[in-house]
C-alpha cells in the first residue's frame, strides 16, 4: 500500500515538473507571443494597440509567476483554459482530436501485439533456424524503417495500385485501417525482438528441467511459468512503447491528414497558441505517467519479488 | 551419457530398497549432467525416481507459490489432492505449520530445499536422488536435512543415492558406495570395505583425502 | 599482532556486529566460524578498513593498521579478478600499488609453493581452473608481503581433494612467511585441520573463542556443540575410533 501510495505522489510530481517545464519553455522561446497571435488571429498587420491589447489579456504582461499562476489555478480545477487565438475553450476542441487519435494509438498497439507475440513464440521455436533469422531480419528492418516511409509505401500499395483502401481523411473504419497498420507494424517490430529474447531467457529459466522430471507437462510449462517470466521485460517495454505510439501518431496523423491530436499539436504550435501546446504537452505527459503508472503495479503483481524490501 | 560419453550406465545401478548409495566423483566433471541423464534414463525404463537438485533455484519457480508448486506436483502425478498427505510429508521434513501460500524466497534456503525432498517424496520414488545436497546449506542445516531426509526414506523403504564430490560426506551417510573417476564407474563396494581397502587409485586418492581432520573421541 | 576491541558495526538500522574481541599473533590463524548471515563479511570488511565501526577498533600493534598491511583472499577467485587482465599484471597489482620493484625470485618462489606453472600467469583468469585461479589470488595476497591476510571462504570454490591440497600449500607458505591469517569459513573441517584458533561468530557476537584443540574437544557454547556435531555428521570431521 505504501508503494502505491509512493508511486501515485512520484507520478504527481513528475506531472508537475512537465507542467512548469513546459511553461517555462514557451515563455522563454524567442519573438513576441503577443504578435505572432494577433497576426494568426487577424491574418494581416497589426497595431501596437491590439498587440498591447492581446499581451493584457492572455497575461503576458504580468511577469512570468503571474503569468504561471493564471494558467495553473484554473487547471487544477480541470479548466485547461482557452485558446489564445480563438478565444474558445481548449477542451471540447481536444476531446474531438482525441477522440480520432485514441483509436488509432490503441488499434496501432493491437495490431503490434497481435503480430509480435505469435511471431515471437514461432521464432523462439528453433532458436537460429530459419523461422527465427527470418522473423529478426524482418523486425530489425521494421525498426530502421521510419514511420513516415512505411506510410508512403502502403498507401502506394493499397490506395494507389490496388484501390482497396482510401489514402487519407477520416468518417469511416477503413479509413483507420493503413494509419493503423503504419503505427501497428513499427509497434510490432520492436516488441518482437524483445519478446523473443524475453521467451528465450525465459525458457532457460533454472528449474524447468525439474519441473518436467516431476511430469509437468509441456503445455503447463509454457502456460504456467514461461509465460509469466517472459512478460516481466516485456511488460516495461509494452507500456514504453503504447507512449511512444502517441509520438508516432503525431506524425502519421499528418501523413494520412486525420485531424486528431497530431494536427491539433502541429496548428498550435505554429500559431504559437500557448495555451493549447501546453494542453496537449500536459496530456501526453499524463499518458505516460498513466502507462507508467499502470506498468510499474502490473509489475508488482506479475513479480512480487519487486517492490518487496530484501530485509 | 551425454556429449558422446558413457560415464554411468543404469544397467550399472541395482539397489536394494531402502539403501543409501553415495555416488562419488571429482567437481567439474559433469556430476549435474550425470545425474539429470540417470533420473532421465530411469524414468524412461520406468523406474520411479525422483530428483532434488543441487539448489532449491533449480526446482521452484520464483513467481509460484510453494502450494501451486504442491498442486501442479499432485495433479502431475495423477494424484488427487490430499491435505492430510501434504500435511504428513512437510511433517517428515520439519516443515509443518509453515504456510504453503508464499513464494519460495519467502523461506530460508534450507526450508526450501526440504519443501523440494518433499515434492520429490510426493511422488513415492522407489529412488531418491540427492544432487549434492549440503552445498547451498550451511552445515547445521545440511546435517539437520539429511538426518530428516533419511528417516523418511526409511520408513517407506526409498533408497537414496546421493551424488557428491565429497566422500567425506558419502562416506558419513551412505552404507554403499560408487566411485566415478574420468567417465567410467570405477568402484562399486560397501563403504567401509571401500575406506579401508580401496582398490582402484582414484578411491584411494580419495580416501586419503576424506577428511579434514579426526576428532579426539 | 592484530587486535579487535568491542567492534559494533550497525548497518541499515541492525546491528550486525556487537560487541566484538579478538586477537591474532602474526604466524598463527585464527578461524571465525558461522554461518551465512552471523557477520562473517562486515568483520571482514571492518578488519579492512572498508566499514567505519560505530564503536570499537581495529589495532595492529597497538596503532591503527597501515595501508597495505592486510591483503584479502576472496571466495570466488573467478570473480575476484579482471577478466581483462593477465593473472601476472593483476598478481603485481599490489607491488605497483604500493610503487614497490617487482621481485622474479620471490614470484617464481611462491608459484612453486602454490603448485602455479609460470605460464599460467600470463593466461586470463577464466582460462586457468578454479583451483589455479584461486592460488592466484592467494599468490596476489602475498606478494607484497602484508603481515596480515584475510581468506573469505577461500576454499568453498574448490572441489574436496583440491581443497584439502590448496589449505595445505597455504599452512605451508605461511610457515616459511609469517603472515597472521584471519580466516572466516563455515567449514568447520578446514578450521579443524589449519586453524590454531577458532572464534565462534554468530548473529553478530562472538559465542566462544578457543585454541583448536580445545574448542573440537568440548565446545563451550551450545552452538558451537551443534557446529561441531554437524561437520562429524557431513563427514567433514572423523571420529577416531578404536581402531
Amino acid at each position: 500500500m505504501r508503494q502505491i501510495l509512493d508511486l501515485l505522489l512520484r507520478a504527481l510530481l513528475v506531472l508537475a515538473g512537465a507542467a512548469l517545464l513546459t511553461f517555462t519553455l514557451l515563455w522563454h522561446a524567442p519573438g513576441d507571443p503577443a504578435t505572432t497571435i494577433a497576426v494568426a488571429r487577424y491574418d494581416s498587420v497589426v497595431s501596437q494597440e491590439i498587440i498591447a491589447q492581446i499581451r493584457a489579456e492572455a497575461g503576458l504582461d504580468a511577469g512570468y509567476w503571474t503569468a504561471f499562476r493564471h494558467w495553473v489555478t484554473p487547471l487544477l480545477a480541470g479548466d485547461l483554459g482557452n485558446s489564445a487565438v480563438s478565444g474558445r475553450p481548449i477542451w471540447p476542441e481536444m476531446r474531438t482530436a482525441m477522440a480520432l487519435t485514441a483509436p488509432l494509438a490503441l488499434s496501432g498497439l493491437l495490431i503490434g501485439l497481435g503480430l509480435s507475440i505469435p511471431l515471437a513464440m514461432l521464432a523462439v521455436r528453433h532458436p537460429g533456424g530459419w523461422v527465427d533469422r527470418g522473423a529478426v531480419a524482418v523486425a530489425s528492418l521494421g525498426a530502421a524503417m521510419p514511420a513516415y516511409w512505411l506510410a508512403l509505401l502502403l498507401i502506394l500499395l493499397f490506395a494507389v495500385k490496388l484501390l482497396w483502401l482510401p489514402a487519407m481523411g477520416t468518417g469511416s473504419a477503413r479509413h483507420l485501417i493503413l494509419p493503423a497498420l503504419t503505427l501497428g507494424l513499427g509497434t510490432a517490430a520492436a516488441l518482437t525482438r524483445i519478446l523473443r529474447s524475453a521467451l528465450l531467457e525465459a525458457r532457460g529459466a533454472p528449474f524447468l528441467p525439474a519441473l518436467a522430471r516431476r511430469g509437468v507437462q509441456r503445455r503447463e510449462r509454457a502456460l504456467s511459468h514461461i509465460a509469466p517470466h517472459a512478460a516481466i521485460p516485456v511488460l516495461t517495454v509494452a507500456g514504453l512503447e503504447l507512449a511512444f505510439l502517441l509520438e508516432g501518431t503525431v506524425m502519421v496523423e499528418v501523413i494520412f491528414a486525420r485531424p486528431g491530436l497530431g494536427g491539433f499539436l502541429i496548428h498550435a504550435i505554429q500559431a504559437r497558441d500557448f495555451p493549447k501546446v501546453q494542453a496537449v504537452v500536459l496530456l501526453i505527459a499524463l499518458v505516460f505517467v498513466v502507462v507508467n503508472l499502470l506498468t510499474d503495479l502490473l509489475y508488482q503483481l506479475v513479480d512480487p519479488r519487486i517492490g518487496e524490501s530484501d530485509a | 551419457m551425454r556429449a558422446g560419453r558413457t560415464i554411468l550406465h543404469p544397467t550399472d545401478l541395482s539397489f536394494a530398497p531402502g539403501d543409501r548409495i553415495g555416488l562419488v566423483g571429482p567437481s567439474g566433471s559433469g556430476k549435474s549432467t550425470l545425474c539429470h541423464a540417470l533420473v532421465d534414463q530411469l524414468q524412461a525404463r520406468g523406474v520411479a525416481v525422483a530428483h532434488v537438485p543441487q539448489s532449491p533455484d533449480e526446482a521452484l519457480d520464483p513467481l509460484r507459490r510453494l502450494d501451486f508448486h504442491w498442486s501442479q506436483a499432485e495433479r502431475a502425478l495423477g494424484l488427487a489432492p490430499d491435505a492430510a498427505r501434504r500435511a504428513q510429508l512437510l511433517r517428515a521434513l520439519d516443515l509443518e505449520g509453515r504456510p504453503l501460500n508464499v513464494r519460495p524466497w519467502g523461506w530460508s534456503r534450507g526450508m526450501q530445499q526440504r519443501f523440494v525432498i518433499a515434492l520429490a517424496l510426493l511422488a513415492s520414488p522407489a529412488l531418491l536422488v540427492l544432487d549434492e545436497p549440503t552445498s547451498a546449506l550451511d552445515p547445521i542445516v545440511a546435517a539437520t536435512t539429511l538426518e530428516l531426509v533419511e528417516a523418511q526414506a526409511a520408513r517407506t523403504g526409498t533408497t537414496l543415492l546421493i551424488v557428491t564430490h565429497d566422500l567425506g560426506l558419502a562416506a558419513a551417510r551412505a552404507r554403499r558406495l560408487l566411485v566415478l573417476h574420468e567417465g567410467k564407474l570405477v568402484e562399486d563396494s560397501d563403504t567401509g570395505t571401500l575406506l579401508t581397502k580401496p582398490q582402484s587409485t582414484a578411491a584411494q586418492a580419495l580416501v586419503a583425502h576424506r577428511n579434514w581432520a579426526d576428532l579426539p573421541c | 599482532m592484530l587486535t579487535v576491541e568491542t567492534l559494533t558495526v550497525t548497518r541499515g538500522g541492525r546491528t550486525v556486529l556487537r560487541d566484538v574481541n579478538l586477537t591474532l599473533a602474526p604466524g598463527r590463524t585464527l578461524a571465525v566460524l558461522g554461518q551465512s548471515g552471523a557477520g562473517k563479511s562486515t568483520l571482514v570488511a571492518s578488519v579492512l578498513g572498508l566499514l567505519r565501526p560505530d564503536h570499537g577498533q581495529v589495532r595492529w600493534n597497538g596503532a591503527p593498521l597501515p595501508r597495505g598491511a592486510a591483503a584479502l583472499v576472496m571466495q570466488e577467485p573467478r570473480a575476484a579478478f579482471n577478466p581483462r587482465l593477465t593473472l601476472r599484471r593483476s598478481v603485481q597489482e599490489p607491488l605497483r600499488a604500493r610503487r614497490l620493484p617487482d621481485d622474479p625470485v620471490r614470484l617464481a618462489r611462491l608459484c612453486r609453493g602454490l603448485e602455479l606453472p609460470p605460464e599460467s600467469l600470463d593466461r586470463l583468469p577464466g582460462q586457468v581452473s578454479i583451483g589455479q585461479a584461486q592460488r592466484a589470488g592467494v599468490l596476489r595476497a602475498l606478494i607484497a608481503a602484508p603481515p596480515l591476510i584475510l581468506f573469505d571462504e577461500p576454499l568453498s570454490a574448490l572441489d574436496a581433494m583440491t581443497q584439502k591440497h590448496t589449505a595445505r600449500m597455504i599452512s605451508e607458505l605461511q610457515r616459511e612467511e609469517g603472515f597472521a591469517a584471519l580466516v572466516v569459513t563455515h567449514d568447520l573441517g578446514y578450521a579443524a585441520a589449519h586453524a590454531d584458533a577458532i572464534a565462534v561468530l554468530r548473529a553478530g557476537q562472538i559465542e566462544e573463542t578457543a585454541e583448536t584443540a580445545t574448542f573440537f574437544a568440548a565446545p563451550q557454547s551450545a552452538y558451537g556443540r551443534s557446529l561441531v556435531e554437524a561437520a562429524v555428521s557431513l563427514g567433514a570431521l572423523g571420529r577416531q575410533t578404536a581402531a
